[in-house]
């Protein structure tokens, strides 16, 4: 296990070398000069020079890299070119709302994703199932700044029930988390109904009922376990997607998440912010990995790391 | 049972990372504690103001950038020598005592403070101070870029040029009083004194605070920096050592981050918000509200809404083809289907408050059949294409498909190609784009903001106009020199004529207004006279507490 764990960190660097170097390239590739975007209107070649000269730009793009990526070492990501804040210290501030309203958003998918899935498989072509696979249709289909003002004209200006913005307490975190989480639910339950129905019409599920167990039983206990394989996939693969795409949510609900930080400094080429942001979100992501493969270990028994495998 | 234990593991994991986050610091920036305000009699003082700001300012610091937000916020957090009176364009004394002096011969001016000014952590403000802020603003190493306030001054380059670390031209006489020469005369000089840039920093405090001095500055305007969560809210607090006795009337103003125009407008409706300059695509529902239309208030700034042609692009050489897209252009139908009648149609480059505005400009009258006969003139018959760049932005995009239409009726097929904002910038200020929709809010209400820094051969390019008329470059870098205000307005009205009418270097379009939605108990409001989207917090009073 030590050697698995070893090896999967050492196969981080290279990952994270790349991804740094990508980057950089392309802030540097895409038209947009951090100073000129600074300046607004005013036109001042010299001005701009120093200000460039001030920020380290006018030196060789490969020692701008790798005095990045040697600060980055040592925990060093720099300061904003806008307001100079330390960008470690910003990122892990805004960290914490990114987090909370992915894995709030997650949970109510989750919840209601599996409910919907299952009920509509056990009852095909009642009304629930065609009216709830309508509803997940659509689910899917509506972008989730429609599905954010839809929420916050009826639950936040008409009816009052949850603020409309902002990121104080409990109850600002319930409609980003449903406008965050509709299409991951409607996923999830159209995913949960089909590979439902996919195995209860398997010959072991007719063997289950032959030998006289309760359909409850058959259902929860035969059925959901295996069809839940390709939906757990499903939901691994969103918590990512969850993490990162919480951009338009956070915009909309005005959450300080890590989405809008690096957004705004996309739009401002923050370049340190933009490093810092890419940077700390592709090791969220290679950690979290890591740390999910190797809890399968203690939790099952029947998966070890060791032997070359991984 | 595999699936179940990889589910956990993933809700796990996510509940580990959210621990290990949540003990992270917190993201508030404090300034003092807050202290207890002492309430008078009078009943227009106390209450909260809540405000709302489009996006977190991207710092504090006036001198680094120019953004809406941190001018708004400078106004409040900082004081200038001199300011507008209320909402007109006239000057009058803000830090000083008196209006400047100046000499004969339009160089030296002679400034003197009022006695007992003192930042809002008590430290006095003094001569000394001003001197700091405008050497700081001019040294290489503050990464300034709002220079030109106080460029026109004796020894300003040598210090942007790291030649000298002291400015010749500012001479303080005493504690209250100093001396200000300039390398030339420059009209408009006081003027650049009231640009929010131009806030009078404390020489300690701002040297001590180093690099954070942009997240938590310390002004001498009527507020203070009580709490800052970053793209969450700002609150600002009384500033108790105010020079103006009793004033601001209201105790707090919480400003909440709202990027979404939508929601900003909801939080206004559900009365979570006191005062929002109206998204133009909220107006015409609010406007048509019976509820709402009563709480709108309109400001006029000072802007000039204009389209530029490219003259280093082939079709633009010919002042035919710039004059026949000026006569295709409908104004009057923009102005009244787009922008729902929410401006005048610009004749010029200067509009109404500034000096030299000629109402008596012929404008670019709607003419699509002559403007077919000017094309076909300058050799294109049947038109050509040429490429429209424009930021992503909405409102612009309405716009130019409007505009795109009516010179499809003239032949000229334009594509609008949306870019990011960052992007959009450097190709306009490396001057290649084609055609656009440009805009300008004037810094100070002085012809030569307008017209030096839009028309004049070193500017242009910077704008992708790339115009060069030595007449109008000599007009206009007399007019900036002359201290005789007729004889300036005289110079910049023929450099207009010449740059507008003569040549169509640009296209004017119009001037906007601004409306705002205020709750009803709100009162005494008023706006900055160029428009930078500040209020007078100062004479501003709730009714409802």
């Amino acid at each position: 296990m030590t050697s698995y764990i070893i090896r999967r960190l050492l196969s981080m660097i290279p990952v994270l070398i790349g991804i740094t170097l990508i980057t950089f390239i392309l802030i540097n590739v895409v038209p947009g000069d951090p100073v000129v975007n600074m300046m607004g209107k005013r036109v001042d070649a010299q001005t701009i020079a120093n200000i460039r000269h001030q920020l380290g730009l006018d030196r060789p793009l490969y020692i701008q890299y790798f005095d990045f990526l040697f600060k980055a070492v040592r925990g060093d990501l720099g300061r904003s070119f806008y307001n100079h804040q330390d960008v470690m210290k910003t990122i892990l501030q805004r960290f914490p709302a990114t987090v909370k309203l992915s894995l709030t958003s997650m949970i109510v998918a989750i919840i209601i994703g599996l409910t919907v899935g299952i009920v509509s498989s056990v009852k095909q072509y009642t009304f629930f199932d065609h009216s709830s696979m309508i509803v997940a249709l659509m689910g899917i289909s509506a972008p989730v700044f429609w599905v954010a003002i839809i929420l916050q004209l009826i639950f936040g200006l008409k009816l009052k029930w949850f603020p409309i913005s902002g990121y104080s307490g409990p109850e600002y975190m319930v409609l980003p988390a449903i406008a965050l989480g509709t299409r991951f639910a409607a996923t999830i339950a159209r995913m949960s109904r089909s590979s439902m129905l996919e195995v209860i019409r398997q010959d072991y599920i007719r063997t289950a009922r032959a030998k006289g167990l309760s359909e409850r039983v058959v259902i929860y206990k035969h059925a959901l376990k295996n069809a839940m394989i390709p939906v757990i996939t499903i939901i691994g693969l969103q918590v990512g997607g969850l993490l990162t795409g919480s951009i338009l949510t956070e915009t909309v609900f005005g959450i300080p998440g890590l989405g809008r930080l690096s957004i705004e400094a996309i739009n401002n080429r923050d370049f340190p912010v933009i490093q810092g942001t890419v940077l700390f979100t592709a090791l969220v992501f290679v950690f979290t990995n890591l740390i999910v493969d190797i809890s399968y270990s203690f939790l099952d028994p029947r998966i070890r790391y060791d032997g070359g495998e991984g | 049972m595999l699936v179940y234990k990889k589910l956990l593991a993933s809700v796990l994991v996510m509940l580990v990372v959210v621990s290990l986050v949540g003990c992270g610091g917190g993201q508030k920036t404090q300034q003092g504690q807050g202290q207890s305000q002492s309430q008078p009699a009078d009943t227009k003082h106390g209450g909260t103001l809540q405000d709302a700001l489009g996006q977190d300012p991207p710092g504090l610091d006036v001198q680094q950038n120019s953004m809406l937000e941190t001018y708004y916020l400078g106004r409040l957090l900082f004081s200038t020598l001199v300011r507008y009176k209320g909402g007109t364009t006239d000057l009058e004394p803000e830090l000083l005592a008196e209006m400047p002096t100046v000499s004969s011969d339009g160089l030296t001016y002679h400034f003197k403070l009022k006695p007992d000014l003192k930042f809002s952590d008590g430290t006095p403000l003094t001569s000394k101070d001003v001197k700091f802020t405008f050497e700081r603003m001019l040294k290489p190493e503050t990464k300034a870029i709002n220079q030109w306030v106080f460029e026109p001054i004796k020894g300003a380059k040598d210090m942007e040029d790291g030649k000298a670390t002291e400015l010749a031209g500012f001479k303080i006489i005493n504690d209250q009083e100093f001396e200000i020469t300039l390398e030339a005369p420059y009209a408009p000089f006081v003027q650049n004194l009231a640009v929010p840039c131009a806030s009078i920093y404390p020489a300690d405090a701002t040297q001590k605070a180093g690099e954070e001095w942009t997240l938590n500055p310390i002004g001498s305007g009527p507020y203070k920096i009580a709490e800052w969560v970053h793209d969450d809210h700002i609150t600002l607090e009384r500033n108790t050592n105010y020079f103006e006795k009793d004033l601001p009337y209201i105790d707090k103003i919480q400003m909440k981050i709202i990027p979404d125009e939508a929601t900003m407008t909801m939080e206004f409706e559900n009365g979570n918000i006191d005062i929002l300059a109206i998204p133009d695509s909220e107006y015409p529902r609010l406007a048509s509200d019976p509820n709402f239309s009563k709480m709108i208030v309109e400001n006029t700034p000072l802007n000039t809404y204009f389209y530029v042609m490219n003259e280093n692009v082939k079709y633009f050489q010919d002042v035919r083809v710039r004059k026949a897209i000026a006569m295709a252009i409908d104004k009057d139908k923009i102005l009244k289907e787009l922008l729902n009648n929410r401006g005048t149609v610009a004749k010029g480059l200067l509009g109404p408050g500034i000096p030299g505005y000629n109402e008596n400009n012929p404008g670019f009258p709607y003419d699509p059949e002559q403007a077919k006969k000017l094309l076909a003139e300058a050799g294109y018959p049947n038109g050509f294409e040429v490429e429209n760049w424009q930021a992503k932005n909405e409102t612009f995009y309405k716009r130019n498909v409007a505009i795109q239409a009516m010179l499809k009726q003239i032949g000229i097929d334009m594509k609008i190609n949306q870019m990011d904002s960052a992007s959009w910038r450097q190709s306009r200020n490396n001057g290649q784009v084609p055609i656009y929709l440009a805009n300008w809010w004037a810094d100070i209400p002085d012809p030569d903001n307008y017209m030096y820094n839009i028309l004049h051969s070193s500017q242009s390019p910077g704008w992708s106009i790339n115009y060069k008329n030595p007449k109008v470059d000599e007009l206009i870098e007399k007019a900036r020199v002359s201290t005789d205000m007729n004889e300036r307005i005289k110079m910049y009205q023929e450099a207009e004529k010449i740059a507008v009418y003569d040549d169509v270097s640009i296209i004017p379009l119009f001037h906007v207004k601004e409306y705002y939605i205020v709750q009803p108990y709100v009162k005494d409001v008023q706006f900055h006279p160029t428009g930078i989207g500040s209020y007078n917090y100062k004479t501003m009073w709730l009714e409802k507490k």
